[in-house]
């Protein structure tokens, strides 16, 4: 690993043997292959059951429920690998495990959690985080998707656009709204992919994170017992209990991107010859290998606090929207600068550049746009709220 | 079932090694469990259930423990490590594992066919020597029924099968299994797996027969001698007189 402050020796030993296996695993089944996804716009169903295998899907959930109980550091540290093979398959490993798993296990009942939480662990069910609609993602409290009682059940209508992982899920975690004592109140609700009007469109024409499968949620009319609410559930701040985990992972996840075009830089850089010397010897390469070096080296001190902090239950979430802003955004920058270094290998998917660089778009964008968590971040250190 | 597998740490493949004073300077080389040893511990698996049974075994200094750790990560159920930073020989270090395994009393022991370092593959014929056991090298399959193994294992020529009975060593080779990665939980579970250490003088060993004087990387020279090749009926001819007479090959 490119670890040019020695970050890793400050980690404990079940923390580095995890990021050792993780690291192993993404250089013999996942690096090999992501670029072959990538083109075909897939990923394989068999590769999520393979990341459950090994324990890496919701790895913080206790034992009792299948998971690991790894660290959250722990967990940073599989996203930082993950995404180093590509982004897209670090985003099914994030909404399996904090945007699927962690709802129910922070809000769903007992029975929920037990009869769900083993086998998205394993990776025999996978799940889909349902929150954003086709009209302003950035502002999911305007969510239009409803839920009305019906006897001692629910009945859902609405949409959801852009979901990670939709088409291939056996379950859904829906977020909509229910009125109760005449307030609409935002809940989250468990939907099976068999409940009759539930459908997933898949969204085609992705120019990025294509090694994922992105798809809608239609609901029409669909009916779901009382034991699809999660309980716990209510009001906006649930979703975005989870996306704070997943935003955590992000910021992880980044640096691991930028570890994967800094190398390749490197690498390509000191063996392209020009003028009859390699390029790595131009101070103009140099310049920018030193920039992608030293942001790599940055964000990684920052995720690693970060995880201190979230291990320490003392993290808070301008913390992470701040690392998720900076890491996404250095990692894309470090992508389009090693892009330029490859000059025209740096357009084909031949190389890993350009998949990595168009990914990180995506990055940028879900989870809260860059700008939306320069607004949570200046709200935070202003008083003042430019967000609403 | 008892197995008793022989591991040793070994710089990875992938390691770029450097020499310095005449030894090999391992310092910041990333190290390894030997892939040989993790054919044996991935066949104990498969033949105990989850791993009850089984024990690593390591000789070696203290950075071994980081292969001991994984061969508990990967479901073994203890490890024993007689921790020393002398390069023991292999008779030297038969006695040793001889003691051990007497104490220890497992119906097969596992030993990687081949060092991926030294490249020695005495090991397993030295145990075996030691022990008096049976001993089949090269193994690329392996059946248990009842107090007898089947083997195959590579020969010159081709494969031969053979029949041995209990207790046995088995050195393994490339294709006796796809050895599996630790899972997470089983990472966490090993720390709290038993890790004896021991040390060589509680087997009464101070010393080795072997002393290691000097340690090089082998230099691929190259000749750089280029044949004109604008005659290719000439230049032919030059060939084969060149490897006839300075290469000897033909
Ligand atoms: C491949 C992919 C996978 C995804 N997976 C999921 C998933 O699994 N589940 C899920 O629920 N969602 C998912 N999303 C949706 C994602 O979270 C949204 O795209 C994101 O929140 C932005 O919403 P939007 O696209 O509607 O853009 P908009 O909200 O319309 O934003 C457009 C632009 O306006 C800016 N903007 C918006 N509001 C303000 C403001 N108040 N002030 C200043 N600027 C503002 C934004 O920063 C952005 O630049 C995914 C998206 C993609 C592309």
């Amino acid at each position: 690993m490119f670890d040019y402050f020695k970050t890793l020796e400050t980690l404990t030993s079940d923390e580095r043997d995890i990021h050792a296996l993780v690291r192993e695993f993404v250089d013999a089944e996942i690096i090999p292959n992501v670029q072959g996804w990538w083109d075909e716009g897939t990923l394989p169903r068999a590769l999520i059951s393979r990341m459950g295998e090994l324990g890496l899907l919701g790895s913080t959930t206790p034992e009792q429920y299948g998971g690991a109980g790894v660290s959250s550091t722990a967990y940073g540290l599989i996203c930082y690998e993950l995404e180093r093979g590509d982004s897209g398959v670090r985003s099914s490993a994030s909404v399996q495990g904090s945007l699927v798993m962690y709802p129910i296990y922070a809000y769903g009942s007992e029975a929920q959690k037990q009869k769900y939480l083993p086998e998205l662990a394993s990776g025999s069910l996978v799940g889909c985080f349902g929150l954003t609609e086709s009209d302003g993602g950035s502002d999911p409290a305007a969510m239009r998707t409803r839920a009305v009682r019906d006897g001692d059940g629910y009945v859902l209508n609405g949409s959801k656009m852009w979901i990670t992982n939709s088409p291939i899920a056996d379950i859904a975690v829906v977020w909509a709204k229910l009125e109760t004592d005449g307030v609409d109140v935002i809940r989250g609700f468990i939907v099976p992919r068999d409940a009759a009007g539930f459908s997933t469109p898949k969204l085609t024409h992705k120019m990025s994170l294509r090694a994922s499968v992105t798809g809608e949620i239609v609901l029409e009319d669909v009916r779901v017992g009382a034991d699809a609410l999660l309980p716990g559930s209510g009001g906006l701040k649930s979703p975005l209990g989870c996306l704070t985990q997943a935003r955590y992972g992000i910021a992880w996840g980044a640096i691991g991107a930028l570890e994967a075009v800094y190398t390749g830089s490197l690498e390509y850089t000191k063996t392209r010859t020009t003028f009859g010397k390699p390029i790595a010897s131009r101070q103009l390469v140099q310049d920018k290998l030193t920039w992608m070096a030293t942001q790599h080296t940055l964000g990684l001190l920052m995720a690693r606090q970060l995880g201190l902090h979230k291990d320490a239950g003392t993290m808070h979430y301008a913390q992470v929207s701040m690392a998720k802003r900076n890491n996404v955004r250095v990692a894309l920058q470090g992508a389009r600068l090693a892009r330029e270094l490859h000059g025209g290998n740096g357009i084909t998917t031949e190389y890993p550049i350009i998949r990595h660089m168009l990914n990180l778009e995506t990055v940028d964008t879900y989870e809260g746009t860059h700008d939306i968590h320069t607004l949570i971040v200046g709200r935070d250190l202003t008083g003042l709220n430019a967000l609403e | 079932m008892k197995i008793m597998c022989l591991i040793r740490q070994v710089p990875d493949a992938e390691a770029r090694v450097k020499t310095a004073n005449g030894t090999v300077d391992l310092q910041g080389s990333s190290m390894a469990l030997d892939g040989m040893d993790e054919y044996g511990v991935e066949q104990a698996l498969r033949m105990s259930e989850g791993g009850a049974g089984t024990v690593a075994v390591a000789v070696g200094p203290q950075r071994f423990e980081d292969a001991i750790r994984r061969t508990l990560a990967m479901g073994l159920e203890r490890a024993i490590h007689i921790e020393t930073d002398l390069v023991l020989d292999v008779v030297t270090t038969s006695r040793l594992l001889k003691a051990i395994a007497l104490e220890e009393q497992p119906d097969l022991i596992f030993v990687g066919g081949q060092h991926a370092d030294t490249d020695s593959q005495a090991m397993g014929a030295a145990l075996s020597e030691a022990l008096g056991w049976n001993l089949v090298t090269w193994t690329t399959e392996l059946t248990l029924e009842g107090q007898h193994v089947t083997a195959v294992h590579d020969v010159d020529d081709g494969k031969e099968t053979v029949e041995l009975e209990l207790p046995c060593v088995v050195t393994t080779q490339q294709g006796l299994n796809e050895p599996r990665y630790p899972t997470l939980p089983n990472i966490m579970k090993s720390k709290k797996k038993e890790l004896l250490k021991k040390s060589l003088n509680d087997y009464g060993i101070s010393s080795t027969m072997v002393r290691v004087v000097n340690q090089e990387i082998q230099q691929r020279a190259r000749l750089q001698h280029i044949i004109d090749g604008k005659d290719a009926a000439a230049a032919a001819e030059q060939l084969i007189v060149l490897l006839h007479t300075e290469a000897k090959v033909i």
